[in-house]
């Protein structure tokens, strides 16, 4: 090992994400998040083929409304994300090896961002292609609900992937904190009337999801009080920037056992 | 109490440690640890929970002492600049142990950096340089527990590092594999590496440690080498055996010696001395010997061990001041 080393701190970045990608694609959360995406593929062609009592074709904008809003954005948008990112970094530390990335020479922050990415690319590819196949189910009318919809899956996973990531790199049991914030925060809070709810992602990803007439969607709670799309959208970029910072100087500071 | 021997060799230190302390909640784990490391073999000894481990972590830059610094080359441990530096082999064997071995040693040269034929080439040369190149295409999770010291070894030395940090590496290595890896960390420490190998079998370091660090609950007993720590424990007279024809004969002779404490006459050919300054006695002896011809057969210092100089220490520690 005498001869001058060929050392790229990008090629050693780009060996985190594709270790990260790898090890969460080939990993328990994704067949976890197989069977739900079939189970809700399954509920979606189940209620759109035409029954004898409603035998209209279903439009897109009843798919949006009872299924894409309820079940896409509200359930399996938060789930699907917590999967891959809450177990990105505290699975590496329950599995013990997350002192070989910590020991290499690459700048901690840059080892989250490579993470970040990779847990982004996964999850962005498995929302996406979920989407479009439930749009798929009611013609080509699901393509303008595709349309409609994916600027704001992509955001909204944005957002998530950066939190959950942050409670990946706070705690070791990541995938229990993030669980129990999807469920009673994303789920709940966002569902109640007030002011609460405006502390969830969901809320923004709904109101930008309100604000597109497109779809003519509307809350189904009384006093829901959307924001408008422009905030929504200003209020998601600044939140999946704030918690990727939050998340980036959190794990360069932490000492990992 | 720190007894301080010969505290590196005479080569520029790569390891500076400065008055380091570290504690979690009420719990002192590192108590004013002052230390450096240069080329050559250092072994970290102690027993289990001494702070072995605590320290390892902060000389590779896992985690920050609460006071005083860790320095690689003058760069803070905990930086990337000074990791560059280091291969670090944890404790316990876990790794990403769905990859082959040449897999997981190729992603360890990723991420240190290394692409194309340079990361090839230093993945085969790691590979033969551990042992592994004929076994490197299984799933490391079928490998035995020396398969995987050597493998995580092969990590560690992926980038050619200055300083190689062992924590256990002889852990579940078999009697063959542990002289293989002793000598090629010989090798490593002739090609002006350091290599610091923790470890709790003592008898272990005897061989192969150039350079001793004796740990005990957070404090750093004694450094040094084995000669000179012994040496500098003078309170506890050196044991040596002499084995003669007519140990019966020599004994009384032997006491009148200024060196030598007391003798007892094990048979059926051995004399059982105490003896006070180990250098005074040897040339003592080495004068009697000729003058006398007291038929020789062996003359051994029975406690000059890590494990007998552990045991004097932390007798030592353990009395009041």
């Amino acid at each position: 090992m005498d001869s001058q080393p060929n050392i790229s701190r990008f090629a050693a970045c780009l060996q985190v994400f594709r270790l990260t990608l790898r090890r969460q694609f080939f990993s328990r959360q994704t067949i976890v998040i197989a069977v739900l995406l079939l189970l809700a593929l399954a509920i979606s062609v189940v209620w759109a083929v035409p029954k004898p009592w409603n035998p209209e074709p279903r439009t897109g904008e009843q798919l949006a409304e009872q299924i894409l809003s309820p079940l896409f954005m509200g359930f399996l948008l938060p789930l699907i994300s917590l999967g891959y990112a809450s177990s990105t970094i505290s699975g590496e530390r329950t599995g013990q090896t997350l002192v070989y990335l910590l020991s290499t020479s690459i700048p901690r922050p840059q080892i989250y961002l490579s993470q970040f990415a990779a847990v982004l690319l996964l999850t962005m590819g498995i929302t996406l292609g979920c989407l479009s196949m439930m749009c798929v189910t009611v013609g080509m009318d699901g393509l303008a609900v595709l349309r409609a919809f994916a600027p704001v899956v992509t955001l909204a996973t944005v957002c998530y992937v950066a939190l959950f990531l942050l409670f990946s790199a706070w705690l070791r049991r990541a995938t229990f904190l993030a669980l129990a914030y999807a469920l009673m925060v994303e789920t709940l809070t966002a569902n109640i009337p007030g002011v609460v709810k405006r502390i969830t992602v969901s809320f923004y990803a709904n109101s930008w999801l309100y604000d597109d007439s497109s779809l003519g969607l509307n809350p189904n709670i009384p006093a829901y009080d959307p924001v408008s799309g422009g905030t929504a959208i200003g209020v998601l970029i600044m939140a999946s920037l704030g918690f990727l910072a939050l998340g980036m100087w959190f794990f360069s500071r932490k000492e990992y056992e | 109490m720190t007894i301080e021997g010969t505290t590196t060799t005479a080569a520029r230190p790569i390891l500076e440690v400065e008055n380091v302390s570290k504690w979690f909640g009420p719990l002192m784990a590192l108590n004013d640890i002052s230390l450096e490391i240069g080329p050559g073999i250092t072994g970290l000894i102690g027993p289990n929970g001494a702070g072995k481990t605590t320290l390892l972590k902060l000389l590779t830059g896992q985690s920050k002492p609460n006071l005083g610094g860790v320095q690689i080359y003058g760069h803070d441990a905990w930086l990337a600049k000074a990791k560059a530096h280091v291969g670090f082999c944890p404790y316990g064997d876990a790794t990403w142990d769905e990859l082959s071995g040449r897999k997981l040693v190729a992603v360890t040269a990723g991420l240190h950096g290394f692409t194309g034929d340079e990361a090839k080439r230093r993945t085969e040369a790691v590979l033969e340089t551990v042992g592994m190149a004929d076994r490197a295409e299984r799933p490391v999770r079928t490998y035995s527990k020396g398969m995987r010291q050597r493998i995580k070894l092969g990590q560690a030395l992926i980038h050619d590092p200055d300083l190689l940090v062992l924590d256990e590496p002889l852990n579940g290595v078999d009697p063959v594999g542990r002289e293989e890896l002793n000598e090629l960390f010989l090798l490593l420490a002739k090609a002006g590496k350091a290599v610091l190998i923790s470890s709790h079998i003592l008898n272990e370091m005897d061989e192969l440690a150039n350079h001793i660090l004796f740990v005990c609950r957070g404090k750093l007993l004694a450094s040094g080498s084995l000669e000179t720590i012994r040496e500098v424990l003078d309170d506890y007279p050196l044991k040596v055996r002499v084995s003669c024809e007519s140990p019966r004969q020599f004994a009384p002779q032997l006491m009148a010696l200024e060196s030598v404490k007391s003798v007892s006459v094990e048979p059926p050919e051995d004399l059982f001395l105490e003896v006070q300054n180990p250098n005074r006695f040897y040339a003592e002896f080495g004068e009697f010997a000729t003058t006398h011809d007291i038929g020789l057969n062996r003359l051994k210092a029975t406690d000059t061990s890590a494990e007998a100089v552990f045991d004097y220490l932390m007798e030592r520690a353990a009395r009041p001041e």
